[in-house]
């Protein structure tokens, strides 16, 4: 996710960045990391600019932190992303993130989104978590995803040829396998 | 950089992409929907795009890397 496909418009500077939430992750996950990560991810394509320099001597002259706070950390991503020409993030299994950190993520993203015209935002989740995205973002543009009957097929048939036991195969259950098992997931 | 976030979504980025079937999903990415929030002008567009689903359905499999490439055909400037 994190190519920048520049080349597909010449001229233009314009950045993919992505985040992958995790439950089994979210002691570190927090809003300053998650954020960070996208912040890092902006930076690793071009240099690190001044005011993120300047950032981190101010922050490692302060008692106890070295890392930024959340204020900071949004100003710093503020700047990073205007001087760009687009900024898409895409941030994956929004609804595995601990529910606090989801709730200051979204509302970073909001503040951050009011200044920066430029940037788009692509949340994926369990659709339960849709009330909390409508209340940062109450326009948000929803797409319900689900498999297709073709897409079953097509990964059903590259597990069944890569499988490690291809002596116990034969046409008939090859067959019945292909039919059974798309229609019955459709049905769920 | 370890100074900004701890967090290393590259690493996780390449094992779902070395995991998935190509073809798998891409009606999403030739939604409507998409497209707009793609390429509609800065300031005339929501800038959030939910894609829900239940787990398992293949949401963080989709080749969203690709977003901008194909017939991206911008409509800013």
């Amino acid at each position: 996710m994190i190519d920048s496909l520049c080349d597909q418009a010449p001229g233009k500077d314009i950045a993919v960045v992505g985040l992958y939430c995790d439950f089994l992750a979210q002691q570190e996950q927090s809003t300053i990391s998650m954020l960070g990560a996208i912040l890092k991810q902006l930076i690793i394509r071009g240099g690190i600019p001044e005011h993120i320099r300047e950032a981190f001597q101010k922050a490692k002259k302060e008692f106890g932190g070295r890392g930024l706070r959340l204020p900071d950390m949004v100003e710093v991503l503020k700047k990073t992303i205007t001087s760009l020409d687009r900024v898409f993030v895409c941030i994956d299994a929004l609804d595995e993130s601990a529910p606090k950190h989801r709730r200051e993520l979204l509302e970073s993203l909001k503040e951050i989104v009011r200044v920066s015209p430029n940037m788009r935002i692509l949340l994926t989740g369990r659709p339960h978590i849709d009330c909390e995205i409508a209340e940062c973002f109450s326009k948000a543009v929803k797409i319900p995803v689900s498999p297709t009957q073709d897409d079953i097929k097509s990964y059903l048939e590259m597990k069944l040829k890569s499988d490690t036991a291809p002596k116990a195969m034969d046409a008939k259950l090859w067959a019945d396998i292909m039919r059974v098992i798309p229609e019955k997931i459709s049905e769920v | 950089m370890q100074w900004l976030s701890p967090l290393e979504p590259q690493k996780r980025h390449e094992s779902v992409r070395t995991d998935r079937l190509d073809s798998v999903g891409n009606w999403v990415l030739k939604t409507n929907e998409l497209r707009e929030w793609r390429d509609m002008e800065d300031g005339c567009v929501e800038p959030v795009l939910f894609c829900c689903g239940n787990p398992g359905v293949g949401k963080t499999f989709l080749r969203w890397e690709d977003l901008l490439t194909g017939e991206r055909q911008c409509k800013c400037h």
